[in-house]
């Protein structure tokens, strides 16, 4: 699906700050892969450099990051690099945006904003038939169908971040690229986000990239996990393999730091510095 | 239930104002040293004619009851409300005598409003557009030409600018009339061409000033709105440039631009008075100029009550439309 081969990126046009340095990685049909890491360990550059936003300055110094789909109704494979791939946003491609107040346009209802960018492969049939299918698949996210005509500022946080799903899911894509998509919900909501998430995951069969800095969300979802430090992967496997065996002492060290529901937390007892 | 109580909370500040401005509008001239009646008829006395003590008492007495000068203060207040807000009436103009006030200014009503009206619009529309499509792109040369001529225009004081039109434009080169003459027959076309040719000069002065300051004013809103996070979704979403601008920018950054429309009407009948008698244009502005050069106190009561009841009315409307264009206040 996307290959990314010793690729280095970074911000300036003059100087140039490395963000991502010299990482390679495969993302792989059907899987969900995390991405986590501190502020500023560049796992958000990532993002934005697979999903082929090079704007304000984001630019690959050098190395490649392409990708290859499928398109489901055609069967025609589609080979690019990820520079090109804005033409195959909200098509192949999708993104669920943090969800904060303002990531909704403020004076245009649901509806719209659902319909607004999908591909002609979506859009088929009468507005009415459209509106159809927004509501039953709105449900499936628990969502009613007058949430299609409210206004963004008359949901709750969840509700908006649970619209913001269901808006990158109903374009069908191959790839769903996610950025912190629970951070700023409380834990419950964000359990039945995330279980939302897997479960069109395993419908579409397609892939979802997760970046989140909370190691918790990776362990419920994530199929694959991908630890990154300084621009750099320091360690990346099976997310079930890095919890029971972290190899690197980043790692390590971000899982001793999770809260435990029994005694001390890990990093209390070893103390471990750096 | 939340619009319905909007609405009526306006009207409600609607009517307050308009009680505000007309009790401000009595008490001020009762504050002053000269009284309108011995004014009067000290005018009357210096003209030459002769009248016995007895003749100088009924002509007091009667002015004393035109001028509505009769009774207490509290009395004179009431019967000056009444006669404004359930009758419309300001007695008769005392330098015209005796044409009502409230003809003259239905008189003068319509050119003031159709001057300012229009030219507001224009330059509001023209400013608007011109200063979003430069926050868009701030970068390419003809934003930047755009913000230098909006930034040279707009701290000119009208008044100034509408002088200089006027002698460039009527002195220099003869192309609009100095002042303001209309021909033609009621609904010809020689009158309508006859009114926009006259305006045309008056009009400039205001569009031109107005102009500038809507181009920055909203080329910042629109600058500000692009680095919003839904516009960024939008780009990510793949959506054209036109459709972020007309639908994620613009009613965006329009909204405030329509309070200040409605604050701006209000800014523009006290221009209209400079504009109106530097063009002599048969407004109410040079309406109020006559007024108080003749010390004509009716004329003057009508003249700005008047006034003060267009501008809350016109801010009134804009307040109450802005429901249908902001969700935000329409679903609270």
């Amino acid at each position: 699906m996307i290959s990314i081969d010793n690729v280095t990126v970074g911000y300036g046009t003059v100087g140039f700050i490395t963000a991502v340095d010299q990482v390679s990685l495969t993302i792989g049909d059907n899987e969900i892969v995390g991405i986590a890491g501190e502020s500023g360990s560049g796992k958000s550059t990532l993002m934005r450099a697979i999903y082929g936003d090079f704007s304000t300055g984001l630019g690959i110094k050098s190395g490649t990051i392409a990708g290859r789909f499928t398109d489901a109704a055609s069967d025609q494979t589609i080979e690019k690099p990820s520079s090109q791939f804005r033409d195959l946003w909200w098509d192949q491609i999708s993104y669920i945006p943090q969800g904060s107040m303002s990531v909704l346009n403020p004076l245009m209802k649901i509806e719209q904003q659902v319909v607004d960018g999908l591909p002609k492969r979506e859009r088929g049939g009468s507005r009415k038939d459209l509106r159809a299918r927004i509501a039953k698949f709105l449900a499936g996210f628990g969502l009613e169908e007058n949430v299609l005509d409210a206004y963004p500022h008359q949901l709750s946080g969840g509700m908006r971040q649970r619209v913001l799903v269901a808006i990158a899911a109903f374009v069908n894509p191959r790839l769903i690229l996610a950025d912190e998509p629970t951070t700023a919900l409380d834990v419950v909501v964000q359990k039945k986000i995330l279980l939302m998430m897997v479960e069109i995951q395993r419908r579409l069969q397609n892939t979802l990239v997760l970046v989140s800095h909370d190691l918790g969300v990776h362990y419920q979802i994530t199929d694959r996990l991908v630890i990154m430090y300084k621009g750099k992967i320091v360690e990346a496997g099976r997310t079930a393999d890095i919890f029971a065996n972290p190899q690197h002492d980043y790692t390590r060290n971000l899982i001793a730091s999770l809260p435990r529901l029994h005694g001390q937390r890990a990093v209390d007892r070893v103390g471990a510095g750096a | 239930m939340p619009l319905l109580r909007y609405i009526a909370g306006r009207l409600v500040v609607y009517g307050l104002v308009i009680i505000f401005a007309l009790t401000v509008l009595f008490f001020v001239p009762r504050l002053g040293p000269t009284d309108p009646v011995e004014a009067m008829l000290a005018k009357v006395a210096s003209q030459g004619a002769y009248m016995d003590p007895a003749q100088v008492d009924t002509l007091r007495q009667s002015l004393i009851d035109t001028f509505g000068l009769g009774g207490s203060l509290w009395e004179q207040y009431g019967a000056f409300v009444n006669r404004i807000i359930f009758s419309a009436d300001f007695g008769p103009s005392l330098s015209m005598y005796p044409t009502p006030v409230m003809e003259l200014i239905w008189n003068a009503l319509p050119w003031t409003f159709g001057l300012l009206l229009s030219s507001t619009l224009i330059a509001w529309v023209l400013g608007n557009f011109v200063g979003l499509l430069s926050g868009w792109r701030p970068n390419a040369n003809s934003s930047r030409v755009m913000e230098g001529i909006a930034i040279c225009l707009y701290p000119i004081p009208y008044y100034i600018l509408a002088l200089v039109l006027s002698i460039l434009f009527s002195y220099v080169w003869k192309i609009f009339p100095l002042t303001t003459t209309i021909r033609g027959a009621p609904w010809s076309w020689e009158l309508v061409t006859s009114i926009v040719w006259n305006s045309f000069l008056p009009a400039m002065s205001i569009v031109i000033v107005v102009f500038g300051w809507w181009v920055i004013s909203v080329k910042a809103q629109t600058t500000a709105l692009k680095e919003e996070e839904f516009s960024r979704y939008a780009r990510l979403k793949g959506l054209s440039d036109g459709r972020i601008l007309t639908r994620y920018i613009l009613p965006n950054a329009i909204l405030p631009q329509i309070t200040f429309l409605a604050l701006q009407i209000g800014l523009m009948f006290n221009g209209s008075l400079i504009t109106e008698i530097l063009f002599d244009y048969p407004g109410l502005g040079l309406l109020i100029y006559t007024a108080v050069l003749q010390g004509d106190f009716n004329l003057l009561m009508g003249t700005i009550s008047l006034s003060v009841i267009a501008v809350a009315t016109a801010t009134m409307i804009i307040d109450l439309i802005y429901p249908l264009l902001d969700p935000r206040i329409r679903h609270r």
